[in-house]
C-alpha cells in the first residue's frame, strides 16, 4: 500500500489514469462475461447432439446440428430422440395473445385510475394506491389454489379471457404504479393552460397527459408485457393444453427417458427472442422509465 | 358565468369523477380480492384434496400446527436470512455496476442493452440454464472452467451450502440488471451543482462518492432494496427448477413449503396457512420500506 | 422511433404467420394411418361413438412418446377426436389431481397405475374397468386377450380399496402399458479389467463401488438422491426389502410406521455410507435421469435402478457405454434372497368422463396386442406388458442384444419375484418424501441413522393420525 502511495505522490496523474482505465476495463470484461456466458452456453447446448450434451469434460468444439430446433418446430427429428410435439408455435402464439391481452386490459383500466390517483384528491386515495401496489408482492401460491377452484367452477379454466383476467394480478398493480409516477411528472402548468382553453378532464387526459407521457407508457407496456410473458406458475395450473404459453411449454422437454437439454435450450432461446428484440429497440427508454417511476 | 346551482352541480360531478375513473380498476381489484379472501378462508379449514370428507372449518387450527412443524422455524429463518444476504449483495453490486454503466466509456449503449438480457428471461428458464451449467461435477462447464484456473470442483447443487450459494448466484444473475438499471437512472438524474462545487473544492473521487453521490442516490437505493426484498422473500422459480427445496431441506423457504403442502401433498389448508404467513411477512416489510422511501424521497427533494 | 416500431410490428406479424405455417406442416407430417384391418377383426363396432371428443392426460414418458405417433390410427378407426395434454411427472401429478378433485372431466383417459390408484380410488375418482371388459358391445375378449398380460402386472392394478392390505384382488382400475423392475446394471468392461467381483450382497456392493472409484477413477455407483419419494422407490426400497427378507412393510395393518426396525436402519446406513464414500458428489440433487445420464456418459460403475434404462445405455447415439454394460440381479440381503420392486404405468379412466364408453374404446385400442407391439418395436416402449409382445421375435432380438443377453436373462429371472414394494396407502408421496428426508439427514450426518428414522417414524404416524386412518 505504501509503495502505491509513493508512486501516487510521484506521478499522480498518469498512474491514476492508468489504474482507472485498467480497473474499468477489467470490470467491464467481468460484467460482460458474467452476463453473456450463460446465454452463450445455452446457445452452444442447443446446437449439440445428444452425446455431446452429456460429454464430460464439456465440449466447446463439436459438430453442430439444427436438429433440436427442427424438433421443437416440426416435431420430428432425425437422430436419437423420439418426436417432441409440434405444439411450440401454438404456445408461442398463446404467449403473445395472453401477454398482449393482459397488458391491454391493464392499460384500459390503468390509465384512468392512474390519472385519478395522480391529479385528484379524494378520500382513501393513498390507501387504494397502496392496496393496488401490495398485490404485486403477493406470493402466487396464495392466489393459485382459490383461483384454480374458482376458474373450474365458472368455466374460465383454459380460456384466453380467463388467463388475461388472472394475469391482472401481475400487470395491473405495476401498470397503475408506473403510470401514476409518469403522470405526476408532467408539470401542472401545461394542464392549467389547457383548462383555461376550456378542456374538460377528458381533454386534459387525451390532449396533454397521454401525449406527454408516451415514452413512459411505452416502457410500462413493454415491461408489463415482459412480466406477463415470464409468468409460469399461473398458466401451469390455470391453462390447459390449448392455452399453454411458452414458459410452460419449455418444461415439456423434461422427458422420462432423458432430459432433452438440446431441445430445451433451443426452446428457451426461442421463447426469449421477442423480448430480446423489443429490448434492443427500447433500451434507452427502459432505463429512463424505470427511474421515472422511482422518483415518486 | 355559471349559476350557483350549476357550479354546485359541476362541483358534485367533479367530486365523483375520481371514483368513476377508478371504477374499472376497482372492479378488477375486487376480482383479485375475491380469490384472496377465498384463500384466507381455506387457510382456516382442514382442506385435503384427496379426502373431501375431512373438510371443515377449524379456525386457527392450521396456524397452531405451524410451530410444531419441524421445518417451520427453519423456513422462516431461511427466508429472512436469504433475503437479507441476497439484497445486501445485489444492491452493493448494483451500485458498482450502475457506476460502471454511467462512466463515460466506449460501447456504453451496447453494455446497457446487454444488461437487459437477463431481465428478459423467465426465471424458470434462467434456473434451468444455470442448472445445465452447474449440474454434474464432471460434465458441468462451471467446474470445468474452475478446473482450468486450478480451483477444485464445487458441489453446486448437491451439498447443503453449495445449494444455497447456487440459488444466490442464479438469483443475482437474473436480478442484478434490474437493480443496476434503477440505480443508473438515479445517477442520470442527479443534479450537476454539487459535483461542480466539489470539483472546485478539490475533493477526491472517493469523497465525492461518499458524501455526494451516495446520499443523493438514497431514494433509489431504497427503492431497489424494496423491490428486491419483496422478490427475495417470495423467491420460488429458481429454487423449484434447481434444488426443489433440498438438499436436506436446505433451500426450503416459506414459499416452497407452501407449494409442497399444496401441490405435492394436496393439503390445501396447511399450504394456504404457510402462504398467509409469507404474505404477512411481505406486507409488513413493504409497509416499512415504503415509509423509508417516502421519507428519503422528500429529504432529497428531487 | 415510429418507423422502428412499425418495422418491428411487421417483423412480428410475418414471423407469427411463419410459425403457424410451420405448425401446420408439422401436423401434416405427424399423422400416419397403418392398416386398420387388424382392428376390424374385433367383433365390435369401433365407430359407435363417432364424432365424440376425448382429452387424455399423459405424463411425459417414453410410453407417451410411443403412443403419440399412433393416435392418428385411433382417430381414423373410430372417428373420435383425441386431444392430449403432456406434462413432466411432477406437474402432471399436480394438474391431474387438481382436475380429478374438481371432477370437471378435463382428463378422461389418464395415466395411473398401481401406486397412483391408491390416491385416486378412495375419493372415488376412477372408474373400474371390469364392466367394460365384460360388455360384448364394447370388448371382444377373444381378440383383446386380457390373459395375454403378465399376471403380476394385472394383479398390481387390481385393488379392493383396503389400506395396508395387498393389491391383487378387487376391481381392475387400470391396464398396464409398461412395466419396470429393478436390477443392477454395471460396467462389465471395468469390472473385467480390474477383476472386480459382481456383488451378490450389499456389503460386496459397497466394496465393488470402492474399487471402481479407486481403480477406474469414476464414481463407484450412482443412485437417485433428491429428497422425495422417487428416491426411495427403486433401488433403495428393493434393498430394504431384501435386507428384511421381504417380510417388512413400511406400515402395519393399523397404519403405524415401521421405520425404526433395526434392519432397516442398518441397511439405510450401508446405503448412505456407500453413496457418501463412492457415489457422486451431487447425489442429493440427482433424479432418475441425472443418474441415467451419468451412467450413460460412462461416469459411474453401477446404477441400481430401472431395468429398461438399458434401452438408453445400449443406444450408441445416446450413450458412451453401449455394449459395455452387464446386467445382474440386485444383491441379496443377509437372508440370501434378493427382492425387486415393481412399477407400472397404466391407463385408467376418470369418473368425471362424460363419454365413458368412448374412453374405454381408446383404452382398449391403446392396450390391444398390436398397438402395444407397435409401441415397443417401432417406438421403443419398454418393458412390454403383454407376453406376446415380450416373446415377439423383434422384441427378443433387440432386448436380447442388450448386455450380450444378460439383460433378458436377468429381467426374466427378476420378474418371477418382483412385486409392488409399497403398502397400499393414500399418502405415499408424503410418506416417501419424509423417508427420503431421513436419508438426507443420514447422508449429511446431521442426525444418526437411529435419530433420522425415529423422526421419520413420528412424522409419518402424525400424518396418518391427521387424516383419520390411524387411531
Amino acid at each position: 500500500m505504501t509503495v502505491l502511495r509513493e508512486l501516487w505522490v510521484g506521478h499522480p496523474a498518469r498512474l491514476t489514469r492508468l489504474l482507472r482505465v485498467g480497473l474499468l476495463g477489467l470490470a467491464v470484461i467481468a460484467l460482460v462475461v458474467w452476463t453473456v456466458f450463460p446465454f452463450f452456453w445455452i446457445l452452444l447446448t442447443s446446437l449439440k447432439q445428444p452425446l455431446d450434451v452429456i460429454a464430460a469434460p464439456p465440449k466447446i468444439l463439436f459438430e453442430p446440428t439444427l436438429d433440436n430446433y427442427a424438433g421443437i418446430f416440426i416435431g420430428r427429428q432425425r437422430g436419437a430422440y423420439a418426436s417432441a410435439r409440434p405444439d411450440f408455435p401454438l404456445f408461442f402464439l398463446n404467449s403473445i395473445i395472453i401477454s398482449g391481452g393482459a397488458v391491454l386490459l391493464s392499460f384500459l383500466a390503468g390509465i384512468p385510475a392512474s390519472f385519478a390517483l395522480a391529479r385528484y384528491r379524494f378520500q382513501f386515495k393513498e390507501q387504494l394506491a397502496f392496496l393496488f401496489m401490495s398485490f404485486r408482492f403477493a406470493p402466487f401460491i396464495a392466489f393459485l389454489i382459490p383461483l384454480y377452484i374458482l376458474f373450474q367452477r365458472t368455466g374460465l379454466y383454459n380460456t384466453y379471457h380467463g388467463l388475461i383476467l388472472a394475469y391482472q394480478i401481475i400487470t395491473l398493480p405495476f401498470t397503475i404504479w408506473m403510470l401514476r409516477s409518469f403522470f405526476m411528472e408532467i408539470p401542472t402548468e401545461v394542464e392549467e393552460a389547457a383548462k383555461i382553453d376550456g378542456c374538460s378532464w377528458w381533454g386534459v387526459l387525451t390532449k396533454v397527459i397521454l401525449p406527454l407521457s408516451l415514452p413512459g407508457m411505452a416502457v410500462t407496456l413493454i415491461l408489463g408485457f415482459m412480466f406477463s410473458w415470464n409468468a409460469f406458475n399461473y398458466p401451469l395450473m390455470l391453462a390447459g393444453r390449448q392455452t399453454f404459453p411458452v414458459t410452460v411449454g419449455a418444461i415439456q422437454f423434461i422427458s422420462y427417458e432423458q432430459v432433452l437439454w438440446g431441445q430445451m435450450a433451443a426452446a428457451s432461446l426461442v421463447a426469449v427472442v421477442p423480448q430480446l428484440i423489443l429490448s434492443l429497440f427500447v433500451q434507452k427508454y427502459i432505463v429512463r422509465g424505470l427511474t421515472m417511476g422511482a422518483i415518486r | 358565468m355559471p349559476s350557483q346551482a350549476g357550479r354546485l352541480r359541476a362541483g358534485h360531478r367533479t367530486a365523483m369523477l375520481p371514483y368513476l375513473l377508478m371504477l374499472p380498476a376497482l372492479l378488477l381489484l375486487v376480482g383479485m380480492l375475491y380469490p384472496f379472501c377465498l384463500g384466507v378462508y381455506y387457510s382456516l379449514t382442514s382442506y385435503f384434496l384427496q379426502y373431501p370428507h375431512l373438510f371443515r372449518f377449524i379456525g386457527l387450527g392450521n396456524y397452531v400446527k405451524l410451530p410444531g412443524d419441524p421445518l417451520f422455524a427453519y423456513s422462516v429463518q431461511f427466508t429472512l436470512v436469504y433475503t437479507a444476504v441476497a439484497v445486501l449483495i445485489q444492491v452493493s453490486l448494483g451500485v458498482g455496476v450502475a457506476l460502471l454503466l454511467h462512466a463515460r466509456i466506449v460501447g456504453r449503449g451496447v453494455l446497457r442493452a446487454m444488461m437487459l438480457m437477463p431481465l428478459m428471461m423467465p426465471p424458470v428458464i434462467t434456473a434451468l440454464m444455470w442448472k445445465v451449467m452447474m449440474a454434474s461435477t464432471k460434465a458441468g462447464i462451471l467446474n470445468y472452467l474452475l478446473g482450468l484456473v486450478g480451483l477444485g470442483p464445487v458441489n453446486w447443487l448437491g451439498s447443503v451450502n453449495g445449494a444455497i450459494v447456487s440459488v444466490l448466484i442464479i438469483d443475482t444473475w437474473g436480478n442484478l440488471p434490474f437493480v443496476s438499471l434503477i440505480l443508473l437512472g438515479g445517477l442520470q438524474s442527479l443534479p450537476y451543482e454539487p459535483y461542480e462545487a466539489a470539483f472546485v473544492d478539490g475533493a477526491g473521487s472517493v469523497e465525492v462518492f461518499r458524501y455526494i453521490t451516495l446520499p443523493l442516490l438514497k431514494p433509489f437505493i431504497i427503492l431497489a432494496t424494496t423491490f428486491r426484498v419483496m422478490d427475495s422473500l417470495r423467491i420460488f422459480d429458481v429454487i423449484y427448477a434447481t434444488t426443489v427445496g433440498g438438499p436436506a431441506d436446505a433451500t426450503m423457504n416459506l414459499h416452497m413449503r407452501a407449494f409442497f403442502y399444496a401441490f405435492q401433498w394436496y393439503q390445501m389448508g396447511m399450504g394456504m396457512a404457510y402462504a398467509m404467513v409469507l404474505l404477512a411477512l411481505v406486507f409488513v416489510a413493504s409497509y416499512v420500506l415504503m415509509g423509508y422511501w417516502r421519507r428519503a424521497a422528500e429529504q432529497t427533494e428531487l | 422511433m415510429r418507423t422502428r416500431l412499425r418495422c418491428f410490428v411487421w417483423v412480428g406479424l410475418v414471423s407469427m404467420v411463419a410459425l403457424v405455417c410451420l405448425a401446420s406442416i408439422g401436423e401434416a407430417l405427424a399423422g400416419e394411418s397403418p392398416g386398420l384391418a387388424y382392428f376390424r377383426q374385433a367383433k365390435i363396432n369401433w365407430r359407435q361413438f363417432e364424432g365424440q371428443k376425448l382429452t387424455i392426460g399423459l405424463n411425459k414418458h417414453q410410453y407417451t412418446e410411443s403412443l403419440l405417433p399412433l393416435i392418428g390410427e385411433f382417430e381414423a378407426l373410430t372417428g373420435i377426436k383425441v386431444e392430449y395434454l403432456i406434462l413432466p411427472e411432477n406437474e402432471y401429478g399436480a394438474k391431474l389431481t387438481a382436475d380429478l378433485s374438481q371432477q370437471r372431466g378435463e382428463f378422461t383417459v389418464i395415466m395411473a397405475g398401481a401406486m397412483r390408484n391408491w390416491g385416486y380410488v378412495p375419493p372415488g375418482w376412477m372408474v373400474p374397468l371390469d364392466d367394460f371388459l365384460k360388455n360384448p358391445k364394447l370388448t371382444d375378449p377373444s381378440w383383446y386377450k386380457l390373459e395375454d398380460f403378465f399376471p403380476g402386472l394385472i394383479a398390481a392394478n387390481r385393488w379392493n380399496g383396503k389400506f395396508a392390505g395387498g393389491t391383487g384382488e378387487g376391481p381392475l382400475w387400470s391396464i398396464p402399458v409398461m412395466s419396470e423392475s429393478y436390477i443392477l446394471p454395471y460396467r462389465k468392461d471395468i469390472f473385467d479389467q480390474y477383476k472386480i467381483k459382481v456383488p451378490t450382497t450389499y456389503e460386496e456392493m459397497a466394496e465393488a463401488a470402492r474399487q471402481v472409484k479407486q481403480k477406474a477413477g469414476i464414481d463407484g455407483l450412482v443412485a437417485r438422491g433428491t429428497a422425495n419419494f422417487p428416491t426411495i422407490a427403486t433401488g433403495y426400497l428393493s434393498g430394504v426389502k431384501s435386507y428384511t427378507d421381504g417380510k417388512w412393510a413400511e406400515l402395519d395393518e393399523k397404519m403405524n410406521a415401521q421405520f425404526t426396525d433395526p434392519r432397516v436402519i442398518k441397511f439405510s446406513q450401508i446405503w448412505t455410507d456407500m453413496l457418501r464414500e463412492s457415489g457422486p458428489a451431487n447425489w442429493a440433487n440427482m433424479t432418475w435421469y441425472d443418474g441415467m445420464e451419468t451412467f450413460a456418459a460412462g461416469q459411474a460403475g453401477m446404477y441400481p435402478d430401472c431395468d429398461f434404462f438399458a434401452a438408453t445405455y445400449e443406444d450408441p447415439k445416446k450413450s458412451k457405454v453401449a455394449g459395455k454394460v452387464g446386467y445382474a440381479l440386485l444383491p441379496a440381503g443377509p437372508g440370501g434372497s434378493t427382492y425387486s420392486g415393481l412399477f407400472t404405468w397404466a391407463l385408467g379412466m376418470s369418473k368425471a368422463t362424460k363419454n365413458k364408453e368412448a374412453a374405454w374404446l381408446f383404452i382398449q385400442w391403446a392396450t390391444s396386442p398390436r398397438t402395444l407391439l407397435n409401441a415397443t418395436v417401432e417406438y421403443k416402449n419398454y418393458n412390454p406388458t403383454r407376453v406376446s409382445v415380450m416373446n415377439d421375435s423383434r422384441t427378443q432380438k433387440v432386448m436380447g442384444g442388450w448386455g450380450n443377453g444378460t439383460y433378458l436373462k436377468t429381467v426374466q429371472e427378476n420378474l418371477k419375484t418382483a412385486r409392488i414394494a409399497w403398502v397400499p396407502n393414500p399418502e405415499r408421496p408424503r410418506l416417501g418424501d419424509t423417508w427420503a428426508r431421513a436419508l438426507h439427514e443420514m447422508y449429511f450426518k446431521r442426525l444418526t441413522p437411529e435419530q433420522a428414522m425415529q423422526r421419520a417414524n413420528d412424522e409419518v404416524n402424525k400424518i396418518f393420525t391427521e387424516i383419520g386412518l390411524r387411531k
